[in-house]
């Protein structure tokens, strides 16, 4: 009982006014940032890191999971509604949403997308609540060698797995090793790459090149390629569901749920998976003329579905960063910043350090739910009108909240023209289809996994024999290296078979 | 081959020896790390040589993909795209100048310039005409309504220190 003894305690801490107050404009503000095409959560949560310095971090923390959530929510609304999806999180709601905007149903498909986040989001959050502490128990047992092993799973899934080229996904997770190898050595103390700059030594804020890398890349890439891109919107219906809507909406949310809770427990990330795997599954699932329905019409399920596994993926994956301190995603991998601007290491003894926090942070979640609900469902056409803010003041805005984000964290003028520099090397990856999350997550995680390294090979007395004497850490890299080897045996014996087949 | 593609092959590449001498530079750094390890058996310039010879392969691979035929699993762009660097100098003026001024003439009316600049180019790159100095003028009073309130926001409320124009900080 003690775990609802500390959720209460979470939702007295949460229900402050203050703290509601928070956690409303998170909300708000993560919706907004989620319909307006060009700007994501992760952005979003980067330009505003530098309230970490002010404002305490329950409050900060409750806001930022506010817009991580809310830009689901609002990512779902543009999909269903432009022709070009935002993020890669609701490419498949666009594929059956905006099928059922054009043939007049882009009401149901709102509602449906949205009541589908509110269930999916709920209980993913009731999983957060019942296993993270389970987790994080567990996780107090595993040593060095073993954490190392985890990161080297995220990292291997965040660059060779997710991601078309696992060349150019590793070439991303290295550079973005090398960012994160500027600065001080956390066990030494030793200065590297800082070239004598002492502002340097701290690193390079991760502010910088997240901001860098998404808004300003963002908007080069517009004004060089997308001027002539001629956008086009569904029209809007009344936001309702019919009976036979909500018939079979119910279970395709539920399914979607659990699908898509698992992948995010998992240091495997992304949400392209699992909501690829709902959309598959509900299509095979679904019969007769509703099965006829998918691409041509729009099938109800086809939306509900992906946006159930999408919302509940990205809640799960609340539980690796907290409990064991690895990130996933570009917007938690930020959200592992914003502890660290604190001085909270994410880990499995954020739980009983920090618990105050963690709980009201998860009580935050299921209030941001209900907030979200009730700004997505009612509210929807308000949303839909930033829809029609034109392109050049669209980029050009986001040009100056990108200088805020910037400039707020050291106040050196210096750091707009790095960012202007990072916007530029994000253009050239884009240009060339190099991922982004790599960079992101291998500049955070890469100092902590090479403490990790140098801590587990020192209780090897040196000797790195010690990752294959302890079965958990071995189990871990049996795993990374079927990760990175299945897949392709498993294509290697396909075309080989095929080929035998046709020869 | 097309001109298209040589061209494309030639940015490909260019890309993989970018890779390369980032890769290299990295190596050079890390020649002057020690490599004091302890009992950790691996120092302070362990990860730095891995990285640089990690990137010097993965820049290498690029080339060979490059020289075989191109990038692998490439997303194709729309065809005949072609970039439009007028508005992108636009965009690069405005976060240049933004970068240059915003310590003298303050944050406020540094992004604004910067949103007149960005606005400008995007506008271009969409095609408008540009119906002279009214276009100017409303970029100029929406970057002004954009940036006042931002700054009014962040400064009083979140207390990140921003340049306002004069040192008493009202503005």
């Amino acid at each position: 009982m003690d775990i609802w003894n500390q959720l209460i305690q979470g939702f007295v801490t949460a229900g402050t006014p203050v703290n509601l107050l928070w956690a409303f404009v998170g909300c708000a503000l993560g919706t907004a940032v989620g319909v307006l095409p060009g700007i994501g959560p992760a952005t979003a949560v980067a330009m505003l890191l530098p309230i970490t310095a002010k404002v305490d971090a329950t409050a900060s923390m409750i806001f930022f999971a506010g817009i991580y959530y809310g830009a689901m929510y609002g990512g779902s609304t543009t999909s269903i509604l432009l022709n070009t999806p935002g993020e890669t999180a609701s490419m498949v709601t666009a594929m059956e949403g905006n099928k059922m905007a054009k043939s007049g149903r882009a009401g149901a498909a709102l509602a449906t997308s949205a009541i589908g986040s509110f269930v999916a989001g709920t209980i993913a959050t009731i999983l957060v609540t019942l296993f993270a502490p389970v987790v994080a128990e567990f996780a107090v047992k595993l040593g060095p060698p073993e954490y190392f092993m985890l990161m080297l799973l995220a990292f291997t899934t965040v660059s060779a797995v997710l991601g078309q080229s696992t060349l150019r996904g590793l070439t991303a997770l290295f550079v973005g090793l090398a960012l994160g190898l500027v600065g001080m050595d956390q066990i030494t103390g030793q200065a590297r790459y800082t070239g004598g700059v002492p502002e340097l030594l701290d690193g390079i804020e991760i502010v910088l090149v997240a901001v860098g890398l998404f808004a300003v890349a963002e908007a080069m890439h517009a004004v060089l390629f997308e001027g002539r891109v001629v956008e086009s919107e569904n029209k809007m219906s009344r936001v309702t569901m019919t009976r036979d809507d909500w018939r079979r909406s119910i279970p395709a949310w539920l399914r979607g749920t659990f699908i898509g809770a698992p992948f995010g427990c998992i240091p495997a990330g992304g949400t392209e998976i699992p909501t690829f795997l709902s959309y598959a599954a509900e299509k095979k699932l679904a019969k007769g003329p509703n099965q006829a329905e998918f691409g041509t019409k729009g099938a109800i399920e086809g939306v509900a579905g992906p946006e159930a596994a999408n919302n509940a993926t990205v809640t799960a994956a609340l539980i690796p960063l907290l409990t064991l301190g690895i990130p996933v995603s570009n917007t938690t991998a930020i959200l592992l910043g914003a502890f660290q601007n604190y001085g909270i290491q994410p880990g499995p003894q954020l739980f009983t350090s920090s618990s105050a926090l963690v709980w009201a942070l998860i009580a935050s979640l299921y209030i941001g739910n209900v907030m979200l609900l009730v700004l997505n469902l009612p509210l929807v056409g308000f949303w839909v009108k930033l829809l029609k803010v034109p392109k050049p003041q669209l980029y050009a805005g986001i040009l100056i909240f990108a200088t805020v984000g910037a400039y707020g964290m050291r106040q050196s003028a210096f750091d707009l023209f790095l960012l202007y520099a990072i916007g530029l090397l994000g253009l050239v990856m884009r240009r060339f289809n190099f991922p982004t999350a790599p960079v992101v997550v291998g500049m955070i995680l890469g100092p902590l996994a090479e403490a990790q390294l140098r801590n587990a090979i020192s209780i090897g007395e040196g000797s790195p024999m010690v990752f294959l004497q302890r079965p958990m850490s071995l189990t871990l890299l049996v795993i990374v290296l079927s990760v990175l080897v299945l897949p392709r045996a498993v294509k290697w014996w396909n075309t080989r078979s095929g080929a035998a087949k046709s020869g | 081959m097309s001109h298209d593609n040589r061209n494309a092959s030639l940015l490909q590449a260019l890309v993989g020896l970018g890779v390369v001498a980032l890769g290299l530079g990295l190596a050079l750094g890390a020649i002057s790390i020690p490599s004091a390890a302890g009992y950790a058996g691996v120092g302070p310039n362990f990860l730095p040589w891995l990285v640089s010879l990690a990137l010097v392969g993965c820049g290498a691979f690029m080339l060979y993909e490059v020289r075989t035929g191109g990038f692998r699993h490439m997303e194709e762009g729309p065809p005949g795209e072609k970039p439009y660097w007028s508005g992108f100098v636009w965009m690069s003026a405005g976060m240049m100048v933004n970068a240059a001024l915003i310590t003298t003439l303050g944050f406020i009316f540094s992004c604004s310039l910067c949103f007149v600049l960005a606005a400008r180019g995007m506008r271009n790159a969409e095609g408008q005409a540009s119906s002279g100095l009214k276009t100017w003028i409303r970029d100029g009073v929406t970057g002004l309504l954009i940036a006042a309130p931002v700054y009014w926001l962040f400064t009083k409320f979140l207390a990140i220190n921003l340049p306002g124009l004069t040192q008493s900080g009202w503005l």
